[in-house]
């Protein structure tokens, strides 16, 4: 069963760089009579990628990292600039919007020519007809020219052609997010009855739901080049970070020598007794130790404060010393030490900062700030930021004694 | 792959079909049509206007000395330019679904070669029966002779679509050639109306070899040459062979420049 369909091995894509129509003309004579090659674009770099029968891969990156690149290059509709791809078995690919229907000809004459296309002769073609009308479920456009079409309906419609293929390797372009949410679902549905018979799944979708929902291992593509691959949560939630942290203002750390100037300071933190600027690296739902030693220029005691924020600096949870009634205990005569215990830490996984402010002892002003990274790991499809305390109630639950 | 391109040329055919005559009413009636009324026109100027005639006792009409090569000709002429954007026209097909290729060309030639014989029997036959000497037993080694003259204009097809890809003047270019490749073959007039100096050079024209072949088997005007049809046929095959080579030369890189 473990049989490899997708094989790829340092596969990279660059295209040439044309600007003048005379480019194009000296292209053609290199392409002809010599192997070097002209100014290229790399879009895509060393890219290894293993996919067995049966698997489902999701893959995921910013707009331009070379996820569409990719997909054509397994397909067969792009040939490798670099490197090489085999792919056995038949590969049904529904590539970006369209997926090469003719914007003249009807919906029921570009079915016949996609089904021509994925090697279905005509009687088998009359067999699945129905089923394909059926699923697209577009009424009596079905006759209508493709260029009368909704967005929705092209994607119906391309849709409906690949699932009555059945193929053995699916290939999907970012498709499902055209579709209204009665087709999405039904369209998850069918991928998820179709990997549950065995099927194997490329999902290119900027949702992580869809991907979560559907993928059990994920490719990150950034820039050209894989930057993560495995497991769906590890890479989603990688992925995910790494976009909050690239939408984060970026904030001008105060620098050491006016640090010691205020009146309040963070000399150092800790999360779990490790120190250093590495992220710590935790499950979720275990216990986290904030540590910190504030030195206080005047010797007075400072109230202090434990912020966690998202990577993207969506608050999560602040509390301080002076909110909870207690105060830091004093270790020197200007040196002041803080721990704080969260006993069983509801974040869910993804990345986090936690922040530490020494305040004044009115807790009013923030004087300083230090803070460290904090990933939690774990596999959930739970939304949000935190996992709130629940149960669900069941009627039959009611009725016990 | 192999096993789907004849059923897939057939659909792109199809499809070609249904694309020339879409929106007109009779649709492929005009397939037969549009040739007879073409022959009326020409048959208007060329015997009426200017009283063209074709020199010798026992020469045919100039309306069937016409016919003979024009037909083949206009097949060949269309199935090169038609073809030659073949590849440009569906580069969003090409974009998202993988497919030989060459079944573009091939569907888009050999649909002009389909329509242009299909009108070529139907002149032939309205010529014999409105009494002219076109030999009935000719009419099936002319048809044999479509098959290197569609070997010859599909080789240059192949060339023309891949190139037509980087270079899109190509087909701006094949516009002008044609018609003086067409003047350049015996196809209005006859070889032996020119000075005998200039018939020579008759012979670097690819049609001059067919166009002269069908006159002599449906017309019994001049000799069936075997040693120039044979010279005819290798140069067809060398010319799909080249074609060939060329456009799988280029195809990997369609993508980047359509």
């Amino acid at each position: 069963m473990s049989d490899l369909l997708v094989e790829a091995r340092g596969l990279g894509k660059a295209y040439p760089k044309v600007h003048r129509s005379s480019d194009r003309l000296r292209a053609l004579g290199r392409l002809l009579f010599s192997r070097s090659d002209a100014e290229r674009v790399s879009v895509l770099r060393g890219v290894d990628l293993d996919v067995r029968r049966g698997e489902s891969l999701g893959l995921i990156g910013a707009n331009g990292a070379g996820k569409s690149t990719l997909l054509k290059l397994i397909t067969g509709v792009l040939t490798p600039s670099s490197g090489s791809v085999q792919v056995r078995g038949h590969v049904g690919a529904l590539l970006e919007l369209g997926a090469g229907f003719h914007p003249e000809y009807s919906g029921r004459d570009n079915v016949a020519m996609a089904a021509a296309l994925h090697g279905l002769d005509g009687a088998e073609l009359r067999r699945r007809l129905p089923e394909i009308i059926a699923f697209a479920d577009i009424g009596d456009y079905i006759d209508e020219p493709v260029k009368h079409y909704s967005s929705g309906m092209v994607v119906r419609l391309g849709f409906a052609v690949i699932a009555s293929l059945k193929p053995d390797l699916l290939v999907t372009d970012e498709v499902l997010a055209v579709g209204d949410e009665s087709f999405q679902k039904k369209c998850v549905r069918w991928m998820q009855d179709y990997l549950d018979g065995g099927g194997t799944l490329i999902l290119v979708s900027h949702s992580m739901y869809h991907i979560q929902k559907l993928c059990r291992h994920a490719c990150w593509l950034r820039d050209g080049e894989v930057a993560m691959a495995g497991d769906v949560f590890d890479v989603t939630q990688a992925y995910l970070a790494w976009h909050e942290r690239r939408s984060a203002p970026v904030e001008a750390s105060s620098s050491n020598a006016a640090r010691h100037d205020v009146e309040f300071s963070v000399l150092d933190m800790s999360l779990d007794g490790q120190p250093g600027e590495q992220p710590l690296l935790q499950d979720r739902g275990s216990p986290l130790e904030v540590r910190c030693r504030i030195r206080s220029r005047e010797g007075r005691v400072p109230a202090v404060a434990v912020g966690v924020v998202r990577a993207d600096g969506t608050p999560v949870y602040g509390v301080s010393t002076d909110m909870d009634g207690c105060a830091p205990e004093r270790v020197g005569p200007t040196e002041f030490s803080c721990r704080l215990v969260f006993d069983a830490l509801p974040l869910l996984p993804g990345s986090y900062t936690v922040r530490v402010h020494p305040l004044d002892p009115e807790g009013v002003r923030v004087f300083d700030t230090m803070e460290r990274s904090l990933t939690i790991r774990g596999a959930t499809r739970e939304f949000g930021l935190v996992r709130l305390a629940h149960r669900w109630i069941h009627p039959s639950d009611t009725v016990a004694p | 792959m192999a096993a789907a391109f004849l059923p897939l040329t057939l659909s792109f055919a199809r499809r070609e079909l249904a694309n020339r005559f879409a929106g007109s009413l009779s649709g492929a009636l005009w397939a037969l049509l549009q040739p007879l009324l073409q022959l009326a026109v020409y048959a208007l100027v060329f015997v009426h206007v200017f009283k063209a005639r074709i020199p010798g006792a026992d020469a045919p009409g100039y309306v069937p000395f016409l016919v003979t090569a024009l037909w083949p000709w206009t097949a060949f002429s269309e199935a090169l330019l038609r073809s030659t954007t073949a590849i440009q026209d569906n580069a969003a097909l090409i974009g998202k679904v993988a497919l030989p290729r060459e079944v573009l060309v091939v569907a888009v030639a050999g649909t002009s070669f389909a329509v242009h014989a299909v009108g070529f029997c139907a002149i032939l036959l309205v010529l014999r029966a409105s009494g002219q000497a076109v030999s009935l037993w000719g009419l099936a080694p002319a048809l044999a002779l479509y098959v290197p003259l569609f070997a010859l204009a599909l080789g240059i097809a192949f060339a023309c679509a891949a190139i037509q890809v980087f270079v899109r003047d190509l087909v701006q270019l094949l516009g002008q050639i044609l018609p003086l490749l067409m003047f350049g073959a015996p196809i209005f007039y006859d070889r032996a109306s020119l000075p005998v100096r200039v018939q020579g050079l008759l012979d670097l024209n690819p049609f001059t070899a067919y166009a002269d072949a069908f006159r002599a088997l449906l017309l019994g005007h001049g000799t069936l040459d075997g040693m120039r049809l044979g010279i005819a046929v290798a140069v067809a095959l060398a010319a799909l062979v080249f074609g060939r080579w060329l456009f799988r030369r280029l195809d990997p890189h369609f993508e980047d420049f359509l």
